[in-house]
């Protein structure tokens, strides 16, 4: 078990953890700060502690109970496409980002500032909690590990964490290509489409450049010149169309390895696979 | 809200990351890549119980890559630092010995007059 723990698989996953939850953590101490604000100094420091605290539990709970979800057939697909959407978001740029406050009401008593806190965390911990269960990959002891390594951070460290991602903005795009690289991850386990993978190999390596392709677009976008943007769309869409090739191919039976095509059908199918899009792209630009 | 934007630079991460910085996060995503290219190999191709650690793939008599197998974060971003590192010191002397072998101008103060 402690020699498991140590591997550098299970370190990999804690560090992958541990930077979903530095990148994608929301503002607990501000929350926490508002929701007290208006309470005497002595229950002050009793909603910091309490809070930070359920904090943790909360979040350890919904980390648990995703690692469960994540396991029925069909919500490691949909988790996939949602943390792609997230790194999605992570990436493009907001610049008036600073100026936007929570909408956290000072409450009037200890449980009323709990509960808020509780809320407050919840919501903002969905996307966070999604991303740690799709790199745990079942490990509940790695998700709580993780997790009480990167809260305290958080709660207490947070101006640690803004100065470090203030120097190294690399942080940020590390942690987007992390949560690609989980997206993919679970795709690649998802239980309803394993068998077809493992009879299309081809379509593994499609679906983790579709990923990077979508996940790190708001990056690469911003490197294009205005006369290359449509390659943001193109190169997804291209790679969606010889996805789609390889499904029907499977549906109908048809060759698809160009190489072993020997019908006439089979050739106009390979034509259609690596020149059909030509016309689409041209009548898009 | 999230935490990391109460920083400017690093709620617009994408336009004020360092050059360095970008060229380390982009070798690991090409690492992640290729890593996903090895991934679909079924290991009985090799004729091993562990297919090896990285290597040139055929990928159903269409295409070779270059892949790695089962690479986990610490080895992506190891291999990103050694990659980006490598692209550096290849970008710093390829500068370096171009200045020194391009010709000085003629009216440089300088110019060895030969």
């Amino acid at each position: 078990m402690e020699s498991q723990l140590f591997s550098a698989a299970s370190l990999s996953a804690l560090l992958a953890i541990v930077l979903i939850d530095l990148v994608l953590a929301g503002d607990n101490a501000l929350v926490i700060g508002l929701a007290a604000r208006n309470l005497p100094r002595q229950a002050q420091r009793k909603v910091i502690f309490w809070g930070t605290f359920v904090a943790i539990a909360v979040r350890a709970f919904m980390a648990i109970l995703v690692v469960y979800i994540l396991a029925l057939p069909g919500f490691m697909l949909a988790g996939a496409i949602a943390l792609v959407w997230i790194a999605r978001k992570l990436l493009t740029p907001e610049p008036d980002a600073a100026s936007n406050q929570p909408a956290v009401v000072p409450a009037a008593s200890f449980a009323v500032a709990l509960r808020t806190i509780v809320i407050a965390d919840a919501i903002m911990g969905i996307d966070n909690v999604l991303g740690i269960g799709g790199v745990a990959a079942g490990s509940i002891l790695l998700i709580v590990l993780g997790l009480a390594i990167s809260v305290p951070i958080i709660v207490w460290g947070s101006h640690l964490v803004i100065r470090l991602v203030d120097r190294f903005p690399s942080i940020i795009l590390l942690g987007g290509a992390v949560l690609g690289w989980t997206a993919y991850s679970m795709i690649a386990r998802e239980p309803l489409l394993a068998p077809w993978l493992a009879d299309h190999t081809a379509a593994k390596l499609v679906i983790a450049i579709l990923v990077f392709s979508i996940a790190l677009a708001p990056w690469y976008s911003a490197r294009l010149s205005e006369d290359r943007k449509p390659l943001v769309v193109l190169l997804p869409a291209l790679l969606v169309w010889l996805l789609g090739f390889e499904v029907a191919a499977g549906i109908w039976n048809i060759e698809v390895r160009y190489l072993r095509a020997a019908q006439t059908g089979e050739y106009l199918f390979q034509a259609a696979r690596w020149l059909g899009w030509l016309p689409l792209a041209v009548a898009f630009l | 809200m999230l935490l990391i934007h109460r920083s400017p630079r690093a709620a617009n991460a994408v336009q004020t990351v360092s050059p360095s910085g970008e060229m380390f996060v982009a070798s690991v995503v090409i690492f992640m890549i290729l890593a996903s290219f090895a991934d679909a190999i079924d290991p009985a191709v090799f004729g091993e119980a562990v297919p090896p650690e990285f290597g040139l793939f055929d990928f159903g008599d269409e295409f070779s890559v270059l892949g790695m197998c089962h690479w986990n974060l610490l080895q992506f971003v190891t291999a990103g630092s050694l990659l980006s590192g490598a692209v550096f010191i290849l970008r710093v002397g390829g500068s370096r010995a171009y200045k020194v072998l391009r010709s000085a101008s003629r009216r440089a103060i300088d110019k060895v007059p030969i």
